[in-house]
């Protein structure tokens, strides 16, 4: 009986350590999909068109258009190596105006454990190089979206519109915040921002698990971030041009955070 | 033997069919020799290599119509091969729906050794610079999409692109890609000028040619630099502003005030054949050209400061100076260039 006993013991302990064996190296293999979202907010409030905000320059600002160029996506697994998606598909246009678009679908993702994303907001420099190399039919995507700039045959990287009123305009005066790459005291400035955003569980890509990524884009930094740029002073509310789209640039680069990560 | 006929029939639509199957890439490469009198070459030749059927295909969208929204202004209708790919007699050249520009349509020759393209600079890859006349409501005015969706459903295209691009897509990459190729193949090297220049067979001037030459060294080459023509700069060359345009030029890509109204300075090569003259054709005649320099300049904040030297304006030309000059511009006219069957539209 004691023997029995022990017998059992020796093979429940058995049993336990291979069931454990097999969680620890469970076999991570294939390629699956992962879904990147971008939900815009102004501030902690869901973001609306038409819908009235004040930013911290006391100006009551009304959108009526937000979309940003979403490009180089790079997935970190949890042992640091990376995954970059490749390139050429890697650029979206996120619009308020369109759900579909504001969830990005990665597919041949490799499966693994991901802790962190990489993405651009722009064109990078070195796509400029190339010239028309590499975009497949972004271009027509983009100027199809109203995401191009025709004076320079290129692209407009955000893309936030509405008007604004403040205490000395009381008329509302539209806005136009377009970035994108321009000339800045003769220099080639590209505007683009780089983005890391850490996750707060990891996403595990499987075969089988398509997880998703919740991420809050605050269009309110887009003016109202660390620089503040008021779209009620000067002769318009035209910023397209300039040293002010650095500003902006620096702003767009610190205004996505995550929110959360679904493994189902 | 009604059965055979009708094989005989169906034979042939079978090969047209699989030949059809056959259409892929033809890596026939296009070599790209630059002139030993030419400066280097800006263009990346190894990011978009240019190939035979990449230029015909090319050659066959930039006389092609149905890219513009009316159906009918291609890159050809404002840019004529017989003109230097200029559109004579035209100040402003006329777009869809009889719209019409503010600026004078620049010749295209030798443009994978320029850096920046348009009369400001606003397009600095070779590849992206036809989006702007494409896109332009006043030029083409056209779509990416219905351009990319007329091509798809054209058996001439889809073949072309096939034949063309590695990946066989029409797409808007491939299609500036193939633009480009065409563009960048576009040279003009074998005038007179040229000839004398690289000590080959017809390539002697006359006197007065090289007494022009000689002026133009002293008077002009500073900025139309090389044997090019030009430095690649933008300069404010005295012109005085045309109010009911306020064309503010370089200013508009760089707003800066030092940039106010000036200009790309352009290549002279073949000038004879692209009259009107300046960045809005408002000069008719090399003559009124070389009047302006030695009379007609205004002064500005941003006159170019090799047009006001010593406290007078403009360039010192003698009348006779004036004729040397044109008799040596005249050699720069490139007859291969201007008739090469390669470049026509038919």
């Amino acid at each position: 009986m004691k023997f029995q006993l022990k017998k059992i013991a020796a093979v429940v302990v058995i049993a336990i350590s291979l069931f454990s064996c097999s969680n620890d190296d469970e076999v991570i293999s294939g390629n699956g999909n992962l879904k990147l979202e971008f939900d815009n907010t102004y501030g902690t409030a869901n973001f609306a068109f038409n819908t009235e905000y004040t930013n911290s320059n006391g100006e009551k600002v009304k959108a009526t258009q937000l979309k940003y160029i979403v490009s180089n996506i790079v997935l970190t697994k949890a042992d640091g190596s990376t995954f970059t998606y490749p390139k050429s598909s890697s650029y979206f246009i996120v619009d308020e105006a369109t759900a579909a678009s504001q969830i990005l679908n990665l597919a041949n993702v490799p499966a693994a454990d991901y802790k962190s994303v990489k993405f651009g907001i722009g064109v990078d420099r070195a796509q400029w190089e190339l010239g028309a190399t590499g975009q497949g039919d972004f271009l027509a995507a983009a100027q199809t979206a109203g995401m191009t700039w025709n004076w320079t045959g290129g692209y407009k990287f955000v893309a936030f519109e509405g008007n604004a009123t403040s205490a000395t305009l009381t008329i509302p005066r539209n806005y136009r915040v377009h970035t994108g790459k321009v000339v800045v005291n003769n220099v080639e400035t590209y505007n683009y921002a780089e983005i890391t955003i850490s996750f707060p569980s990891v996403a595990k890509v499987r075969t089988t698990i398509t997880p998703q990524v919740h991420i809050i884009a605050d269009a309110k930094k887009v003016v109202d971030g660390d620089n503040k740029i008021a779209l009620t002073t000067g002769t318009s509310g035209d910023i397209m041009s300039g040293d002010r789209l650095a500003l902006v640039t620096a702003n767009v680069s610190k205004m996505f955070t995550i929110d959360h990560v679904h493994n189902d | 033997m009604k059965t055979k006929i009708v094989l005989l029939l169906i034979l042939p639509l079978f090969w047209n069919c699989s030949d059809d199957q056959d259409d892929v890439y033809q890596n026939i490469p296009i070599e790209f020799k630059v002139p030993s009198n030419f400066p280097p070459l800006a263009y990346n030749l190894a990011n978009n290599p240019p190939t035979e059927k990449g230029f015909e295909l090319g050659k066959k969208l930039f006389y092609e119509g149905r890219l513009a929204s009316d159906g009918v202004v291609s890159c050809g209708f404002c840019h004529l091969q017989e003109d230097a790919f200029t559109h004579h007699g035209h100040t402003f050249s006329h777009g869809v729906d009889d719209l019409v520009g503010t600026r004078n349509t620049p010749s295209i020759q030798n443009l994978g050794y320029q850096t920046a393209f348009m009369w400001d600079g606003a397009v600095n890859h070779l590849d992206l610079q036809a989006i702007l006349p494409f896109t332009n409501p006043v030029e083409m005015n056209g779509d990416f999409s219905k351009a990319i969706a007329m091509m798809k459903g054209d058996a001439e295209y889809q073949k072309l692109f096939r034949l063309a691009f590695t990946d066989g897509q029409i797409n808007s990459e491939n299609m500036l890609k193939a633009l480009g190729q065409f563009m960048l193949m576009v040279t003009s090297s074998n005038s007179r000028f040229d000839k004398y220049r690289r000590n080959e067979a017809g390539g002697t001037l006359t006197q007065q040619e090289l007494d022009g030459y000689a002026v133009f060294n002293q008077k002009c080459a500073s900025c139309h630099a090389t044997d090019l023509f030009t430095d690649n700069s933008f300069r404010n060359n005295g012109l005085p502003v045309n109010p009911s345009l306020n064309d503010v030029g370089r200013f508009r890509v760089t707003e800066l005030a030092q940039d106010l109204h000036k200009f790309k300075v352009p290549s002279l090569r073949n000038v004879e054949k692209t009259a009107p003259y300046m960045h809005d054709g408002r000069l008719y005649t090399l003559e009124a050209v070389l009047d302006h320099y030695s009379s007609g300049v205004e002064n500005s904040a941003t006159l170019d400061p090799i047009l006001k030297r010593n406290g007078s304006l403009g360039i010192a030309l003698t009348a006779v100076e004036k004729t040397q000059l044109i008799a040596f511009l005249k050699t720069v006219t490139d007859t291969q260039y201007l008739t090469d069957k390669r470049f026509s539209e038919y």
